[in-house]
């Protein structure tokens, strides 16, 4: 997907293939696109029968420059169910499933004419009602039936069983590293004494944050890149854009806009105050970002051990130190209100 | 050993050249964030080697006193023996907070807070002003 050279003529074959009545199939523009962090991404204008379409290829890069595993089919079977249920997302269009056509495993998606969050405020659009809209974006998606979602998907066995399992990714977090991290297993066990009242398990986004949040032209949010899509908590995005709006704000999810978001966000999915509440979302802000330290934790581990020699791996341990008095902060401020939050779930039964 | 200047003025040092004279003349965006970076891991590598040594000692005493194991001693003075031995000693206070909140004595868990909070702040410390630089 990289070869500028090779690769228009790749995906002229390709369309010819895919679209055998389309006539004079020419590739006006074929051009590599910036903010893949994963993933190969690059945009083709195609022309055919006097009219010219944009397109977006999303590949697999090369296995030695992979940053993470993840599989293209469960993404394009996931973006064809979320797109057929009316989720504002780019639609999934063609696959090659081989990489034979276009050089690599790909998806091929329609070209969103939205506007990435961050640039969108930016250039000084007010964020007036997005925190609404951020509801109704992601109940949409969380609307989808489990039984709907690709068989390959993982299935937690309950509600217990998953929050023990992203629980104990903060154990193993220190566990794995090269030396003892007393706060991560400080984080766990607080986790688990104060889980908030179950909630039902939901298609999760699983990067959820402003990087892949757009805003459309009539002011919808629409969400990009699937690839890490799993079954969870449905406040786990919600905690995970949080977290990721404290390094990059504005936050949506501020003192301004929580509460309008967790009304909105109850009245479309049905969950009650006590399950979804600026303490709970916060609960969630720090649980939810244990994927993300995994991964930091094991760069920092391998500079460590001379096993990789990336300048990143080493900087990015200073967000996981600063992390560690944020998340420490929090979880004591949270402590008096998830017990009543508790409480209040335990009387009520 | 010449001593002075102090390994914390050197790397201090070194931090400032690369700030008042050499990133002046990198040209690319990415060189330059990758010596603002270096800048900000030289100033948190001064303020440690100031340090490191007597922190993880006064930590681990403290941990001691809190857990009431022994905690024994570094094998020796040297930087890879006394990390070695200062694992050994995160152990122990790792071990101590599933401890404490199993036994659900507040009292407990809050003083196993107040020495985490300690370890956080001297780490704060270590990294002064963070400066996610290169990132969105």
């Amino acid at each position: 997907m990289l070869h500028l050279e090779e690769m228009p003529h790749r995906v002229k074959a390709f369309f010819e293939k895919v679209e055998p009545t389309w006539k004079n199939v020419s590739v006006e523009k074929y051009e590599v696109m910036t903010g893949g962090y994963s993933r190969l991404l690059a945009r083709a204008d195609v022309a055919h029968d006097g009219i010219v379409s944009t397109f977006v290829l999303r590949g697999d890069p090369p296995a030695d420059k992979s940053l993470l595993y993840t599989s293209r089919v469960q993404e394009y079977e996931l973006l064809r169910i979320v797109g057929d249920a009316g989720v504002r997302t780019p639609h999934a269009l063609y696959f090659d499933a081989t990489g034979e056509d276009l050089g690599t495993m790909a998806i091929v998606m329609e070209f969103s004419q939205s506007t990435s969050f961050l640039p969108y405020v930016a250039a000084g659009n007010s964020i007036e009602g997005l925190n609404v809209r951020l509801a109704e974006a992601i109940a949409s998606y969380q609307s989808i039936p489990i039984s709907a979602l690709p068989a390959s998907m993982e299935r937690p066995a309950s509600w217990d069983a998953y929050m023990t399992k992203r629980i104990n990714s903060w154990r193993e977090a220190s566990n794995n590293h090269v030396e003892s991290l007393p706060v991560f297993h400080y984080v766990a066990e607080w986790l688990d004494a104060h889980r908030p009242p179950p909630a039902p398990l939901v298609l999760m986004h699983g990067d959820f944050q402003c990087a892949n949040v757009m805003v459309t032209a009539d002011g919808h949010i629409e969400v990009i890149d699937w690839e890490l899509a799993g079954i969870g908590d449905p406040r786990e995005d919600i905690g995970y854009f949080k977290a990721v709006s404290q390094a990059s704000p504005p936050d949506l999810l501020g003192d301004d806009g929580i509460e309008g978001f967790c009304a909105r966000y109850r009245e479309l999915t049905g969950l009650n105050e006590l399950q979804v509440n600026p303490a709970t979302v916060a609960y969630f802000l720090v649980l939810g970002v244990v994927g993300t330290v995994e991964q930091l934790m094991q760069g920092g581990a391998a500079w460590a051990k001379g096993e990789n020699h990336l300048f990143n791996s080493v900087f990015n341990l200073s967000s996981v130190l600063f992390g560690q008095s944020m998340w420490l902060n929090f979880l004591g401020q949270l402590s008096e209100p998830m017990k009543q939050i508790a409480a209040a779930a335990n009387g009520g039964k | 050993m010449f001593s002075r200047p102090t390994t914390e003025q050197l790397l201090a040092g070194i931090a400032e050249e690369l700030r008042t004279v050499v990133a002046s003349e990198v040209q690319t965006e990415t060189t330059k964030i990758m010596l603002q970076q270096i800048d900000q891991i030289l100033m948190g590598c001064s303020r440690r080697a100031a340090h490191e040594i007597a922190w993880v000692h006064e930590e681990a005493e403290k941990i001691g006193a809190l857990t009431g194991k022994p905690i024994g001693k570094p094998a020796s003075l040297h930087l890879e023996d006394v990390l070695a031995w200062y694992h050994q000693v995160s152990s122990l206070l790792s071990d101590e907070v599933g401890a404490a909140f199993r036994s659900g004595d507040q009292g407990r868990i809050d003083a196993v807070k107040e020495l985490l909070d300690a370890r956080s702040a001297i780490e704060m410390q270590v990294l002064g002003a963070l400066e996610l630089v290169g990132r969105g």
